[in-house]
C-alpha cells in the first residue's frame, strides 16, 4: 500500500506536469533561440525530467528543481519561480544528491536485539517488517493507555516541516492522551528570540523581514552570511542591497569571531560573549539623548524638547507615547546610565565604535536590528534580546517598509476529519491530564514561560522527576548528541523504549529499540509552509523525484499507520485521514478559493509548481500609522484595535518596553532568578552567568555548510567545511595566537577543551579573528555514531563540554556561554 | 670467464652484477606491489602544490647525469681528445645505465608512459619544453645505443663515427639545456624562473658526469686503487679532477648567487629561500657536494689521493642529488592559489614507495652498468 | 567568433561556496577536486582582522601556459575560447599543473582528501576512477573534452560546463540563469550563485553583459604579469582584487 502512495502520486505528477517540466531535447533538436524566447528549455536527454521539491538541509525551504535522468537524480538547482530560492541555492542545496544516495542509510525497519544500551554496545539490529514494527509500537501504546500511563509516551521532534508530518503530532497527543506529544526543539533552537518578541510586541515567532528596502542592518550574533535562515535568500538580498541597490545598505555586524558576515560588513564589532544587550542599551541611550528616535512611531515630548540627558531622570508626563509602552520608565530605571562609555567597559568594544554605530543606526531609515542565538543564548538572553528588539521600535521599523513583520500562514483546507469528533473519555478526562510535561515546560518548578524544554527531557527522565517515560519517539531530532552535555542522555535513554525515525544512523538510533526509517527528502511527498520569510503566505511541496530507494516510509504515514492501530475512536480518526497524501490533498483544497500568484489552485498544480504563494503582506506601518492592503495599495487605515488583534498583540496593543508578560509573572521570575521585581519587566543589563568553571568562553557556531547538521556524512561538506581557517577534513578550534602561546599550544596541534561536565580533544588553528578570551569550535563533528564519513572525521564534539544551562524565562539553551579550560593535548 | 690482465679492467662481474640484479628485482617487485595495492596514493604528492615529487627529482638527476657522462664521453669521441680515451667507454656505459635507471623511475611514476611515446611525437606541441625534452631523449637514447654498439664491437674511441659522436654531444647538451628550461621558463615561479637555468643544468650535468666516472672507475677496479692503470690514475688526478673542480666551482657560484639573490628578493614565492637555507639538505648539497670536493679536487696534493677522489666523487654525486631535490621540491612549497586550504608553506617528504622507486632506479642502473662492463669485457676477451 | 568569459563581482560575493558545491554536483567531482574553489585569506591582528575571499574557477586564459607546456596537446583551447583536456591524450605528467599560475588543475589519483575514499565506496568501472549513482548522465560525458568522471591517471579541470555552454544558441551574447531561454546553458557556478556575483557571456560580443561590466566596473584579471590573459575578470570596486600573497601573512 505504501508503494502505492508513492506510485500514485508519481504517476499523477507525471501526468500533471507534462510538457512544462519534461525537458526539451538538445543537440540536433536544440530549440532555436529565435523561435523560443522565454520558454523553458534544457540541454538534457529526452528522458530527463525536473521534479519539484524543497531543500531539507536547513529550515529555509528553498524550492528546488530535481533533475532526474533514467531514474537517477544527478543535479539539483533552485526553482526559478520560487520566491525564496529564485533559481539560486546556497552551498548546501546541490548536496542533496549525496543525501539521497548516502550508502549508510537504513534500508528498512530494524529491531534491536541487544537489550544493553551504551556507546560501546552493538545494538544488534535485525530487519523487521513494517507491519510488525508498527504493530509493536501500537501494542505498547495501547498497553500504556490501558494502564492509564499514556503520559509516559513522548514524541520529540526537530525540524517539523508541515501539516502532514509534525503538524499531525498535536492531534495525536490530544487523541492519545499525553502532554508530551509533541515536545519541540525550539528551546534548543532560538526560543530566546521568540519569547523576547512575545514579551515586547506580542508575536511569539521569528520575524519576517523586508531586507530589500532597508538601508541599515544591525546584526547581533546571527551569522547572516554564515547560517542565518533563509541563507540562500539572505545572500540574494546581499547581492542586491550591496551590489545594486541605491543607496547601498550599510551593515554593522556583531559577533565574537570574524566570520564571513563580519568580514563582509562595513563594521565588525567583536563583542564579549553575552554582552550584546549592553551594546543595544548604549545604542538606545545615544538614540534618545541625541534625539534620533522615530517620533511618528515612538511618540515625543509634548513640547518637543528632548529631556533625555545622560544620568538625568525624565518626568513621564512630559512624554506622549504613541506605539510604545514604558519608554520613559525604562529610561529612568535603566537607560539613563547606559552610556557608550559604560558599554565599552562591559562589551570591550571601543566607545567610538558604539557611538558611531548608534548614530548611523539612529539616523538611517529604514533600519533594522536583527539577532539570534549569539546574543540571547545566555542566562541574560531575554534581556539582551528585548534590548535589541526595542531598537526596532525606537527607529520605527516594525511593520514598516524595509522593516520587520511576522509570517502569515497559508490558507490550508481542513483535514478529512475533525479530531474533536474522535475524542474518547480517556482523551478528554483520562489520568494523563494531571501530569505536567516531562520537560516541566509551563510548570512553576520548571520553565513557566518557555515554549519547549527539550534539553530537560533527558535529565528529567533520568532523575524520574516529574516521572519516568516509557517510550520516546524521535522525529528529525538527535538530542542525545545535540543537547548540551549529551552524556546525561546516554544514561537517560538506557531504560526507555526508543523509536527513531531518521533515515540515517545516529546516536539516537544507536540507543533505539526500533527504527522506522523515513524517506529522504527527494523521495517524499510532504508539505511545508514557509519559515518566516517576507511575511506574505507561502507554502510548498516536496514531490518524490524517484521511488524510495529502500523499504522506508514517510514519517507522516508512519504516524497515521500507528494511529490506525490505536484502539477506540482514535484509530477511526486515522483511518479517515487515510494517508499523508490524502491529508495533503485536503490541505490543497484551501487553494481553490485562494489561488496563488503563480496560478496554483489545486493539488495537481501544486505538484507541478512546487509552491503556492500570495503576495503581498497585508499590513504596513507608514510613519506611525497602520494600513491594510485594499487590493491596490496600503490604503485602508487600521484602528488601534485592529493593530492589537493583528500586529502588536500585547495586552496594551503597543510595543511594550515594559513587558506585560514579564510583569504578570514577576513573582515567579523574582523567586526563581532573584531578580528585582521593580525592573525585571524592562530590557535591563544583567551580567550573564557562565558555568563550566574555565577561563575561556566556548562558542560553537554554525557554518554555512552545517546549518542543522544534516551534512555531517557528506564528503563534500567535510572537504569545504570551515573555509576561513582552512577547515578541510575536520572542524578546527579557532584560537587566538596569544591565547594559544600562553598555554603552550602550537598552531594546528591537538588541544584539550575541558569544562565541569566533560573534556574533548580537537585540533586548533591560530586565528587573529577570534577574541582572545574565546575559543570557537563549530558544532558539527565528534559523532560517535553516524555515517562512515562522519565518524571518520577527527576531533571531539563541543556538546560534551557544554553545560546544560537555560535562560529561566525563555528556556533558551545557553549554548554559547560555558567557560572552559584549554590546554595542549 | 674473464681473465685478469694488467691492461684490462679487473672487473669482478658476478658479485656486483648479481647483487645489484637481485636488489633491483626485489625493489622492483616491491614497487609494483605498492603501486598495484595503493595506486597513485602511494605517492606523497598532493593537489595542494607539490605535484612533482621525489621520483621526478631522481629521474631528472639520473637523466642529467647521463647526459653529463655523454658530454664527457664526447670529449674523446667527438673532439678527439685522445687523453680521455681510457674513460670514454665507461662514460657511455654509465650514461646508458643512468638513462635506463631514470627512465624506469619515470615510467613507474607516470600514469601513461606508453601513451607518451606515441602522443608526444604525433601531436607536435612545439611550444612545450617537455615535448622537446621527450623528443631529444628519444633521439639521445638511439644515438647512445649506437655509440655503445660501436664501442662494444671493439672499436677504439677514436674509431666511433664522428658524426654520431657529435650528435651525441649535441643531444646531451640540448637535453641538459631543455631540462633547465622546463623550470626556467615558469615566470610565475620565481624560485625557478631564470634564463641562466639551462647553463646551470649543463654545468651540473658535466659535474655529475665527471664525478660518476671518477667514482665508478674505482668501482670497476673493485675499489682497489692499486689495480687502476697508471694512465687512468693520472687522468683522474689530472685533467678530470681539475675539470671537476672547475665544474664544482661554477655550480657553487651559481648556487650561492641564487641563494643570496633569493634571500634578498621580496618576491612572492621567494620566501622559500629562507626555508631552504634552514634545511640541512641545502648545506649537505652546498658543503658536502660543493665545498669539500672543491677543496679536494682543486688541491694538487689532495686530488692525487685515490681515496679522496673516491670520497670526493661520491660526495659530488650525493650533493647533486640533494641540490636537485631542494631545487625541485622547494620550488613547489609555496602553494599557488590555495588560500587558507593549504598552509603558507607545504610539507613534503618522500613516501615509502618513492624511496623504493629511488632504490629500484639505483639498483637497476648499477645492474645495467655492471652488465655492460661485464658484457664488454667478455666480448673483448 | 564566440569567446566565452566570466565576470565575478567581488563586492557581491558572499564567500558561501555554492559555486564550489554546484560544480561538484554538476560535474561529479571528488572532494578536494575543487574545479571551482573559493580561497580565503586573513591578515592583520585582532581586532582589526581583514578576511577576504576569492572565487577561483579556471581562468580559461587567452594565452594558457598549461596548453603551451602540455607535451601531447592533451590540453587544448577550443575555438570558442575554452581550455579543455583530452583524457585520451593526457599522460599524467602534471606539467600543466606546474605551469598553471592559478592552481586550477587536479590529479585525483592521489590520497583522498576525505576518508573513507569515495573511489572505494563507489568503485570505478575502468573508464572512470569512481562511479557514484549521482554521476553526470552518460550522454553528457565526453573524454575528449574532459567532461564527466575521468579515467585513471589524467589531469582534470573546470570546463566552464562545456557540456552546457557548447549547446547554447549560436551568437547569444549572455548565458544568464535568470533568462529561461539560456538558463540550462549557464555554467553551474554562475547559475547557482545566490548574490548573482557571476556573469557569463561572450567577451567578443560588444553587447554582452560581461563586456559591459568589464568596462563600466573596471574589471581586472589576476596575475597579469604572467601574460596568461585570463578570460575570467573580477570586479572589485575599480581596485585590483588584492590577493594577499603568503608573505603578507608573515609576522614582521
Amino acid at each position: 500500500m505504501e508503494a502505492g502512495i508513492a506510485g500514485t502520486s508519481r504517476r499523477r505528477f507525471l501526468a500533471a506536469t507534462g510538457a512544462g517540466s519534461v525537458l526539451a531535447a538538445v543537440g540536433p533538436r536544440l530549440v532555436d533561440d529565435s523561435t523560443s524566447p522565454g520558454t523553458a528549455q534544457a540541454q538534457a536527454a529526452p528522458s530527463t525530467k525536473i521534479v519539484k521539491n524543497i531543500c531539507h538541509q536547513c529550515p529555509a525551504r528553498c524550492g528546488i528543481d530535481v533533475y532526474v535522468t533514467d531514474g537517477r537524480v544527478h543535479a539539483i538547482y533552485g526553482t526559478p519561480d520560487h520566491p525564496i530560492s529564485n533559481g539560486k541555492l546556497c552551498p548546501k542545496g546541490p548536496l542533496g544528491i549525496y543525501v539521497l544516495y548516502d550508502p549508510d542509510r537504513w534500508k528498512g525497519p530494524m529491531r534491536r536485539t541487544n537489550p544493553k544500551k551504551g556507546r560501546e554496545e552493538d545494538p544488534k539490529f535485525v530487519p523487521v517488517s513494517w507491519d510488525e514494527a508498527l504493530q509493536m509500537v501500537a501494542d505498547r501504546l495501547n498497553a500504556l493507555r490501558e494502564r492509564g500511563e499514556s503520559h509516559r509516551f513522548a514524541i520529540l521532534y526537530g525540524r517539523g516541516w508541515g501539516a502532514s508530518c509534525a503538524g499531525l503530532l498535536g492531534t495525536f497527543g490530544k487523541l492519545y492522551g499525553s502532554p508530551n506529544i509533541p515536545i519541540g526543539h525550539s528551546s534548543m533552537c532560538s526560543d530566546g528570540s521568540i519569547i523576547a518578541k512575545k514579551a515586547t510586541d506580542g508575536n511569539a515567532g521569528y520575524n519576517a523581514h523586508d531586507y530589500r528596502n532597508t538601508n541599515y542592518i544591525l546584526m547581533f550574533g546571527c551569522g547572516f552570511l554564515d547560517a542565518f535562515r533563509p541563507y540562500n535568500n539572505n545572500m540574494q538580498v546581499w547581492g542586491y542591497i550591496r551590489g545594486q541597490k541605491s543607496p547601498k545598505t550599510r551593515v554593522t555586524a556583531v559577533d565574537v569571531h570574524m566570520n564571513t558576515t563580519l568580514a563582509a560588513a562595513d563594521r565588525a564589532l567583536l563583542i564579549k560573549p553575552g554582552t550584546d544587550g549592553a551594546l543595544a542599551l548604549a545604542i538606545a541611550h545615544v538614540i534618545l539623548t541625541e534625539g534620533l528616535w522615530e517620533r511618528s512611531f515612538v511618540g515625543d515630548f509634548i513640547d518637543k524638547e528632548n529631556r533625555f540627558k545622560t544620568g538625568q531622570t525624565v518626568d513621564p508626563t512630559t512624554f506622549e507615547e504613541k506605539w510604545v509602552k514604558g519608554l520613559v520608565e525604562w529610561w529612568n530605571i535603566e537607560l539613563k546610565d547606559r552610556t557608550p562609555a559604560w558599554a565599552a567597559k562591559v562589551t570591550t568594544l571601543r566607545e567610538r565604535d558604539i557611538v558611531a554605530t548608534a548614530r548611523e543606526f539612529g539616523r538611517t531609515r529604514p533600519a533594522m536590528a536583527i539577532m539570534e542565538r549569539g546574543a540571547h543564548a545566555h542566562s541574560n538572553g531575554i534581556y539582551n534580546a528585548m534590548a535589541i528588539h526595542t531598537l526596532n521600535a525606537l527607529v520605527g521599523s516594525l511593520f514598516a517598509e524595509g522593516g520587520l513583520m511576522y509570517q502569515m500562514p497559508p490558507p490550508y483546507g481542513s483535514l478529512p476529519a475533525n479530531a474533536d469528533d474522535y475524542m474518547d473519555d480517556y482523551a478528554k478526562n483520562g489520568p494523563w491530564k494531571q501530569y505536567p510535561r516531562i520537560d516541566l515546560k509551563g510548570h512553576p518548578d520548571g520553565y513557566l514561560l518557555a515554549n519547549n524544554m527539550m534539553q530537560e527531557v533527558g535529565p528529567n527522565h533520568l532523575a524520574g522527576k516529574p516521572y519516568k517515560l516509557d517510550t520516546i519517539m524521535f522525529y528529525l531530532t538527535n538530542p542525545i548528541w545535540t543537547a548540551p552535555n549529551g552524556q546525561v542522555w546516554e544514561r537517560a535513554l538506557q531504560d526507555v523504549f526508543v523509536i527513531d525515525t531518521s533515515p540515517f544512523p545516529s546516536e539516537t538510533s544507536h540507543f533505539a529499540d526500533l527504527i522506522l526509517p523515513d524517506h529522504t527528502y527527494l523521495e517524499r511527498l510532504q508539505d511545508a509552509p514557509t519559515y518566516p520569510f517576507e511575511g506574505y503566505p507561502l507554502t510548498q511541496l516536496r514531490v518524490p523525484a524517484v521511488k524510495p530507494l529502500y523499504d522506508t516510509k514517510y514519517f507522516g504515514d508512519t504516524l497515521i499507520e500507528i494511529g490506525k492501530r490505536i484502539k477506540g475512536p482514535m484509530g477511526e480518526y486515522y483511518k479517515k485521514l487515510e494517508s499523508a497524501e490524502n491529508v495533503i490533498r485536503h490541505l490543497a483544497k484551501g487553494f481553490e478559493k485562494n489561488p496563488g500568484d503563480n496560478g496554483v489552485d489545486s493539488f495537481e498544480k501544486w505538484v507541478e509548481k512546487g509552491v503556492w504563494y500570495k503576495k503581498p503582506y497585508l499590513w504596513r506601518q507608514i510613519r506611525g500609522e497602520f494600513y491594510e492592503w485594499d487590493g491596490k495599495g496600503y490604503n485602508k487605515p487600521m484602528t488601534p484595535e485592529e493593530v492589537k488583534a493583528k500586529l502588536l498583540k500585547t495586552p496594551s496593543g503597543k510595543f511594550e518596553i515594559r513587558s506585560s508578560l514579564l510583569e504578570a509573572n514577576a513573582d515567579w521570575i523574582a523567586a526563581k532568578t532573584g531578580r528585582n521585581k521593580a525592573n525585571l519587566m524592562f530590557p535591563i543589563w544583567e551580567e550573564p552567568k557562565h558555568p563550566g568553571g574555565g577561563d575561556l568562553y566556548l562558542v560553537t557556531p554554525k557554518q554555512a555548510l552545517h546549518a542543522e547538521g544534516r551534512g555531517h556524512n557528506i564528503p563534500m561538506v567535510i572537504a569545504h567545511f570551515q573555509p576561513i581557517v582552512g577547515g578541510r577534513g575536520e572542524a578546527f578550534a579557532e584560537i587566538h595566537p596569544e591565547t594559544a602561546r600562553e598555554r603552550g599550544i602550537k598552531d594546528r596541534s591537538w588541544i584539550k577543551i575541558r569544562s565541569s561536565v566533560g573534556e574533548i580533544r580537537v585540533r586548533c588553528r591560530y586565528y587573529e579573528g577570534v577574541r582572545p578570551d574565546t575559543i570557537v569550535l563549530p558544532m558539527e563533528w565528534g559523532h560517535w555514531r553516524g555515517g562512515r564519513w562522519s565518524m571518520a572525521v577527527p576531533g571531539g564534539h563541543s556538546g560534551e563540554c557544554t553545560v546544560n544551562q537555560s535562560d529561566r524565562i525563555t528556556g533558551q539553551c545557553n549554548y554559547y556561554t560555558t567557560k572552559v579550560f584549554v590546554e595542549p593535548a | 670467464m674473464a681473465t685478469v690482465t694488467s691492461l684490462r679492467p679487473q672487473f669482478k662481474a658476478s658479485p656486483y652484477l648479481i647483487g645489484a640484479g637481485i636488489l633491483f628485482i626485489v625493489t622492483f617487485i616491491y614497487a609494483v606491489y605498492l603501486k598495484v595495492t595503493l595506486g597513485y596514493a602511494a605517492f606523497n604528492t598532493t593537489n595542494y602544490g607539490v605535484f612533482w615529487g621525489f621520483p621526478i627529482v631522481v629521474y631528472d638527476y639520473f637523466l642529467l647525469t647521463s647526459v653529463g657522462l655523454a658530454l664527457v664521453a664526447a670529449v674523446p669521441l667527438a673532439l678527439g681528445v685522445r687523453a680521455l680515451d681510457p674513460i670514454a667507454k665507461r662514460c657511455v656505459w654509465l650514461a646508458i645505465a643512468a638513462l635506463v635507471g631514470g627512465v624506469a623511475i619515470l615510467f613507474m611514476e607516470l600514469a601513461h608512459p606508453l601513451r607518451a611515446l606515441w602522443a608526444t611525437p604525433l601531436n607536435l606541441q612545439t611550444a612545450s619544453p617537455l615535448f622537446w625534452k621527450i623528443l631529444c631523449v628519444g633521439a639521445y637514447t638511439i644515438v647512445l645505443v649506437l655509440t655503445a654498439l660501436a664501442l662494444a664491437r671493439g672499436a677504439r674511441p677514436g674509431e666511433v663515427p664522428r658524426p654520431l659522436a657529435i650528435l651525441l654531444g649535441l643531444l646531451a647538451l640540448a637535453i641538459a639545456a631543455i631540462a633547465g628550461s622546463v623550470y626556467g621558463m615558469l615566470v610565475f615561479r620565481p624560485f625557478w624562473y631564470g634564463g641562466e637555468l639551462p647553463v646551470v643544468f649543463i654545468i651540473e650535468s658535466v659535474m655529475g658526469g665527471l664525478a660518476f666516472v671518477i667514482f665508478f672507475t674505482y668501482v670497476a677496479y673493485g675499489m682497489a686503487p692499486d689495480t687502476v692503470p697508471q694512465g687512468t690514475r693520472e687522468l683522474l688526478a689530472g685533467p678530470l679532477g681539475v675539470a671537476l673542480a672547475v665544474a664544482v666551482l661554477l655550480h657553487l657560484l651559481f648556487t650561492l648567487a641564487r641563494t643570496v639573490t633569493g634571500l634578498w628578493s621580496y618576491g612572492e614565492g621567494m620566501q622559500v629561500w629562507q626555508y631552504t637555507v634552514s634545511q640541512p639538505l641545502y648545506w649537505l648539497g652546498l658543503i658536502g657536494g660543493g665545498v669539500v670536493p672543491l677543496v679536494v679536487f682543486a688541491t694538487p696534493t689532495l686530488r692525487t689521493q685515490p681515496w679522496l677522489q673516491i670520497v670526493g666523487g661520491f660526495l659530488v654525486a650525493v650533493g647533486l642529488l640533494a641540490s636537485r631535490y631542494e631545487f625541485l621540491i622547494n620550488g613547489q612549497l609555496v602553494p599557488p592559489f590555495k588560500g587558507s586550504w593549504a598552509p603558507s608553506l607545504l610539507e613534503y617528504a618522500p613516501s615509502q614507495f618513492e624511496w623504493v622507486l629511488f632504490f629500484m632506479g639505483v639498483f637497476l642502473a648499477n645492474t645495467i652498468y655492471a652488465g655492460l662492463e661485464s658484457w664488454s669485457s667478455t666480448r673483448q676477451e | 567568433m564566440t569567446k566565452w568569459g566570466m565576470v565575478i563581482d567581488l563586492e557581491k560575493c558572499t564567500g558561501c561556496q555554492a559555486c564550489t558545491t554546484a560544480c561538484a554536483m554538476e560535474n561529479s567531482r571528488l572532494p578536494g577536486e575543487a574545479w571551482q574553489d573559493v580561497l580565503f585569506y586573513h591578515e592583520g591582528r585582532y581586532p582589526n582582522v581583514k578576511v577576504s575571499w576569492l572565487p577561483r574557477p579556471c581562468m580559461h586564459c587567452e594565452n594558457p601556459s598549461c596548453v603551451a607546456v602540455c607535451p601531447t596537446k592533451a590540453t587544448y583551447k577550443t575555438e570558442d575560447g575554452v581550455v579543455l583536456v583530452d583524457w585520451d591524450k593526457c599522460i599524467g605528467c602534471k606539467y600543466c599543473m606546474i605551469a598553471c599560475p592559478y592552481g586550477v588543475r587536479f590529479y585525483m589519483d592521489e590520497k583522498p582528501v576525505v576518508q573513507p575514499d569515495l573511489r572505494e565506496v563507489f568503485p570505478g568501472d575502468g573508464d572512470r576512477i569512481w562511479n557514484p549513482p549521482y554521476r553526470m548522465p552518460d550522454h553528457l560525458a565526453d573524454r575528449k573534452k574532459g567532461i564527466g568522471i575521468q579515467p585513471k591517471g589524467v589531469v582534470s579541470k573546470c570546463t566552464f560546463c562545456y557540456h552546457k555552454i557548447s549547446k547554447a544558441p549560436k551568437g547569444v551574447a549572455d548565458l544568464d540563469e535568470d533568462d529561461p531561454a539560456t538558463r540550462e546553458y549557464t555554467p553551474a557556478c554562475v547559475r547557482v550563485c545566490p548574490p548573482k556575483a557571476r556573469y557569463f557571456g561572450d567577451l567578443d560580443n560588444p553587447n554582452s553583459k560581461v563586456s559591459q561590466l568589464i568596462a563600466d566596473k573596471r574589471g581586472v584579471r589576476l596575475k597579469e604579469e604572467t601574460g596568461n590573459k585570463p578570460q575570467v575578470y573580477y570586479l572589485a570596486g575599480g581596485a585590483a582584487p588584492v590577493v594577499p600573497g603568503e608573505r603578507s601573512q608573515e609576522r614582521g
